[in-house]
């Protein structure tokens, strides 16, 4: 971590005090030289992710006479909004659940059953390696006419449900990664029992001392998912979810026409960053709690 | 009762074989198994039994056996290489960046952006991140021809479609993955640690190498396994930019069992299992990893 | 779930019958049947636009009838290609006029899923910038039915697979009828996928291009032809041997991987006939690849319409419906397309259709099928620049419109292949396109 490679040497004891004391404001003003590295690396990796989103603006105003062409287009489409509206709801709902299934997971491998961390991992990392189409063609031959446990496939809200069931699958691999690494940076242990030692039970540990001190995890573990809802199209495709965003997309992408594709995906990318602030803002409700709750 | 369990948990290091291999505690984990059952395992129950069927639906192993024949050990070796290779390199620069914005200094709103950004870059895959690419470092990208007209020609030495052109994009959506999920763990990293290092005249580079990453390491290698994961996956970006002259485990999956043409979708389930076989061991080699660098950490 | 037990040959049978020729009593028994099930609004004005189109003399072009944004059919006059009506005849078809009883049958059933159809490929849909009628508007127009559409860009090995995984769900994710690569047609029959059907003018497809039992039956073709983007090619190329040129450096591109894409193997195969091979010999298609990629002039990118309007595969080799599709929707842009069919090498792709035997509707599906090949349905395709597979019998019995026939691109000494002589090609094409392009190697 050449980072903060070259620091001052540090102070007497009493300097150290005042830092100690003057707290997060002076901590991140202190590493002048720290702070020029993270500047660089921060306007690398910035322009390495803006340029190809310029690339994609400067060839989507290329039609003439209107260079505007391809946006209006598109917005005037009615499977565009329709579709983003759809697969914005289906994305909620999948981070509700996924988050149901995940956060009481990890904290239980993580508290009790460490043993159980390779085969867990492994589970949600299948997702990887099980091609979409064969996962999609597969809900349909479990869940249609005449499976042995239940029949979804034959209507459109039961292949709604399968869908969002497969998007949580799909999350598995970002959520549990970002809910155990979020676990990781706190200690697990103490915070529950601290909280047992307060009469808690376990329902009300999670919710009220987990859940608060993985507000980052958590928002990164949402905004992975919600990023994946609105992309995938294989899925979606095979179950007939057809006014879903992903197909949508993919769909221009195949077409004949050359400009519209562009259009969407840097509308979409806008319109889904925007989507994230709004959860980044609604995550912000519990920070006061994290405070409060937190061990530190 | 749970109390009790907690402390034993506690005192014993977790590497003692407990004496009941199914405690109670498994109990915990049934949702999570009932749901992967229900949505994945039983649905892609059919990709096993699949990949030991040939076209004609009787038992075979042919299917394995081919795995050693044509473009197929070609493929593997493409997707492990540039699986590692974005991995490795999405993971140290994401980290980077996640540190520049974390710990680094800069003003919050970066961060926030970054990291909201992030989230939104983490799934620009397949046909648009190809395209957006084409767009800017393309033959007629607009960076290449700005470049051109300062008289710096990147073409013909580097191509966009090759190898190191393929592992350079899907960074787009490694590096954010990185940086999402790296950055609670940076977050956790406490003050008191840094500055009780301080105290003790500990260099920079010390306190990183005797506290940060010793915390942090386990983390950084179990996300660089989820980015390994995520490339090893990845298909529509790769199929998009480099089409007839790489190949890739995920393009030869999709050409056996979806494409026009060569339909032997038993040879594709068959792939489809190595990959869930090289996913297995990466995370069996990832534990000795993390169980070898924490004891050297420790040392 | 299925009206018709499936394996009912009989039933089936009896649909296959050809349809009478069309008359004014088939036009009054449309009218009727609007009458009789209460789809006055919608069938009546089809019935009364049909019998104009009688009265006029059988001879206007698609244009002529309603199409779904234009204003009702009492004023026809105010439809776009109405003026074609009073030019002279030259060419024409009429109106699709469903048999009522397979109608009927298929309305019961209210919709056909279909799988696999572009709507920019052979004007299969509603496009940007497309005001003429569509295959799928107009087949919803003629019988009231709903289109289920499923993935559009589905591949041949998609298709079979969804009817596999759907044999017990007749779900909306089940589709009734495929449109696949001529080889996967004997492939799903084989595996008993397959329902047997004649449509009404089984006997103008030709022969070599439909299964004699009636499972699988050639829906339309094209031939390979350039694409160029005329911003970045200064010299449009004319011929296969142009390619090789160096001015072409980095800019000559596939529509697909020739280990994969029909589109892709049929274009080496085409450059094989151009190159000295012949259907029975596509050597020399990989030879004339890999001289194009040694020669650094062959660029791996999947081109689709975006990455050449980029200037990244500024010379795309496509089915000529697809270029030609793609210029128009360019030209809309302000951006110039030029579409050569090389004067060798003219091969000729053939896709096929055929009906799902676990189609959960069955007559819709036969009725969409009725649609296809009726003399509308055919000059539907045509409109989108495809070559339906009934075109020698139309162009023979005048039923295209000369204005459509202009618009079609040279398809002169077109080659069909054998089902034999493709799957062979295709083998050795996909078997050794990695050596000839040394595929692997790069980076």
């Amino acid at each position: 971590m050449s980072g903060t490679g070259t620091q001052a040497p540090f102070g007497p004891l009493g300097v150290m005090r005042s830092w100690l004391q003057s707290g997060r404001a002076a901590g991140s003003r202190r590493r002048g030289i720290g702070s020029i590295w993270a500047w660089l690396i921060f306007i690398a990796g910035g322009l390495y992710f803006i340029l190809p989103l310029v690339g994609t603006y400067l060839f989507s105003t290329r039609p003439r006479p209107d260079p505007f062409l391809a946006y209006r287009q598109v917005l005037a489409d009615d499977g565009f909004l329709g579709g983003l509206l759809y697969s914005f709801v289906a994305g909620l709902v999948t981070i509700f659940i996924s988050l149901l299934i995940i956060v009481p997971t990890a904290y239980w491998v993580r508290l009790r059953l460490p043993r159980a961390r390779p085969i867990v991992e492994f589970v949600t990392l299948m997702p990887f390696v099980v091609p979409p189409i064969v996962l999609a063609f597969g809900l349909i031959r479990i869940y249609g006419g005449g499976s042995p446990i239940i029949v979804l496939a034959a209507t459109d809200l039961g292949l709604n449900i399968l869908l969002v069931a497969a998007y949580v699958i799909l999350s598995f691999p970002y959520m549990y990664r970002a809910v155990d690494t979020g676990l990781a940076a706190i200690d697990v242990r103490t915070l529950t029992e601290a909280a047992q030692s307060m009469g808690s039970g376990w329902g009300r540990i999670l919710l009220q001392v987990i859940f608060p001190n993985l507000r980052t995890a958590l928002l990164s573990g949402a905004f992975l998912t919600l990023a994946i809802v609105i992309g995938e199209y294989t899925i979606a495709q095979v179950l007939a979810r057809t006014q879903a965003f992903g197909p949508y997309l993919s769909l221009l992408g195949r077409s004949s026409q050359p400009f519209q594709p562009a259009a969407v995906s840097l509308i979409s990318f806008g319109l889904t960053w925007i989507a994230m602030v709004a959860i980044a803002l609604l995550g912000r409700g519990s920070r006061q709690r994290v405070q409060v709750a937190g061990a530190r | 009762m749970t109390e009790l369990t907690a402390t034993r948990e506690r005192g014993v290091p977790s590497a003692r074989p407990a004496p009941r291999r199914f405690g109670w505690a498994w109990l915990g984990l049934v949702p999570f198994f009932l749901f992967a059952t229900a949505f994945m395992f039983l649905p892609v129950a059919f990709l096993v039994v699949g990949s030991l069927h040939d076209g004609t639906g009787a038992l075979t192993l042919a299917n394995y056996a081919d795995l050693s024949t044509g473009v197929i050990p070609g493929a593997f070796m493409n997707s492990i290489e540039i699986s590692l290779v974005t991995a490795i390199a999405g993971g140290i620069f994401g980290l980077l960046l996640a540190w520049s914005v974390v710990l680094g200094g800069l003003p919050r709103v970066l961060r926030a952006a970054l990291m909201t950004f992030s989230g939104v870059a983490s799934n620009f895959a397949g046909v648009p991140l190809a395209i957006a690419f084409i767009f800017t470092l393309g033959l007629n990208g607009f960076v290449t021809v700005w470049l051109r007209d300062f008289g710096i020609q990147i073409y013909p030495g580097f191509r966009l479609t090759t190898k190191l052109g393929l592992e350079l994009v899907y960074l787009y959506f490694q590096f954010p993955l990185m940086i999402l999920i790296i950055a609670p763990a940076l977050e956790g990293l406490r003050r008191e640690w840094r500055e009780a290092a301080e105290n003790m005249g500990a260099s920079s580079a010390q306190y990183w190498r005797h506290v940060a990453l010793p915390i942090l390491l386990p983390s950084i290698l179990g996300t660089m396994i989820l980015l390994f994961g995520n490339s090893f996956g990845a298909q529509a970006t790769a199929y998009q930019l480099t089409g007839g002259t790489l190949n890739i485990v995920t393009l030869v999956i999709s050409s056996q069992i979806r494409g026009d043409v060569l339909h032997n979708p038993g040879l594709g389930y068959a792939v489809a299992m190595g990959m869930v076989g090289i996913m297995a061991l990466s995370i069996f080699f990832y534990s000795i990893l993390q169980r070898r660098s924490e004891r050297w950490l420790k040392a | 779930m299925h009206v018709a037990p499936p394996g009912n040959v009989a039933t089936e049978e009896a649909f296959a019958r050809p349809a009478p020729p069309l008359t004014l009593a088939a036009l009054s028994l449309a009218l009727g049947e609007g009458n009789l099930t209460g789809h006055r609004a919608l069938n009546r004005p089809i019935g009364l636009l049909a019998v104009l189109a009688l009265i006029v003399g059988a001879c206007t072009s698609p244009a002529a009838s309603v199409s779904p944004s234009s204003p009702p059919a009492s004023q026809p006059g105010a439809t776009p290609g109405a003026s074609q009506a009073s030019q002279p005849p030259a060419g024409g078809f009429e109106e699709f006029v469903p048999d009522p009883a397979m109608l009927a049958a298929a309305k019961d059933e209210g919709t056909v899923t279909t799988i696999a159809l572009p709507h920019d490929w052979c004007n299969y849909g509603p496009r940007e910038g497309w005001t003429e009628p569509n295959v799928i508007d107009t087949f919803k127009e003629r019988t009231g039915l709903a289109v289920n559409e499923l993935d559009p860009n589905a591949g041949s090995g998609d298709e079979v697979e969804a009817i596999r995984a759907n044999k017990d769900n007749p779900g909306p994710t089940a589709p009734d009828v495929i449109d696949v690569g001529l080889s996967f047609g004997p492939l799903a029959k084989g595996e008993g996928l397959l329902a047997q059907h004649k449509v009404a003018t089984w006997d103008t497809i030709p022969d070599s291009a439909k299964d004699a039992d009636g499972f699988w039956w050639g829906d339309y073709y094209g031939v390979l032809a350039f694409e160029v983007n005329k911003s970045v090619v200064a010299n449009v190329p004319q011929d296969w041997s142009d390619l090789l040129k160096p001015e072409y450096k980095g800019q000559v591109a596939l529509a697909g991987d020739p280990r994969t894409s029909n589109q892709a193997i049929q274009t080496v195969y085409a450059a094989a006939l151009a190159n000295g091979g012949s259907l029975d010999d596509a050597q020399p298609g990989l030879d004339f690849f890999k001289q194009l990629n040694d020669s650094g002039n062959l660029n791996p990118t999947i081109a689709n319409a975006s990455t050449v309007a980029a200037g990244e595969t500024p010379i795309t080799i496509r089915w000529t419906y697809n270029a030609l599709a793609s210029r128009d929707a360019a030209a809309a842009s302000g951006l110039e397309i030029e579409v050569v069919v090389p004067k060798s090498g003219r091969f000729a792709g053939v896709y096929v259709q055929a009906i799902s035997k676990f189609a959960p509707h069955p007559n819709a599906a036969k009725l969409w099928q009725e649609f296809l090949y009726s003399d509308e349905g055919q000059n539907l395709w045509l409109a989108g620049y495809c070559h339906p597979i009934r075109y020698e019998n139309l162009v023979a019995e005048n039923k295209v419109p000369q204005e459509a026939l202009a618009k079609l691109p040279d398809v002169a000494g077109a080659v069909f292949p054998s089902l034999d002589q493709l799957n062979k090609a295709t083998k050795l094409i996909t078997e050794n396109w990695d050596k000839a392009v040394g595929a692997n190697i790069g980076g």
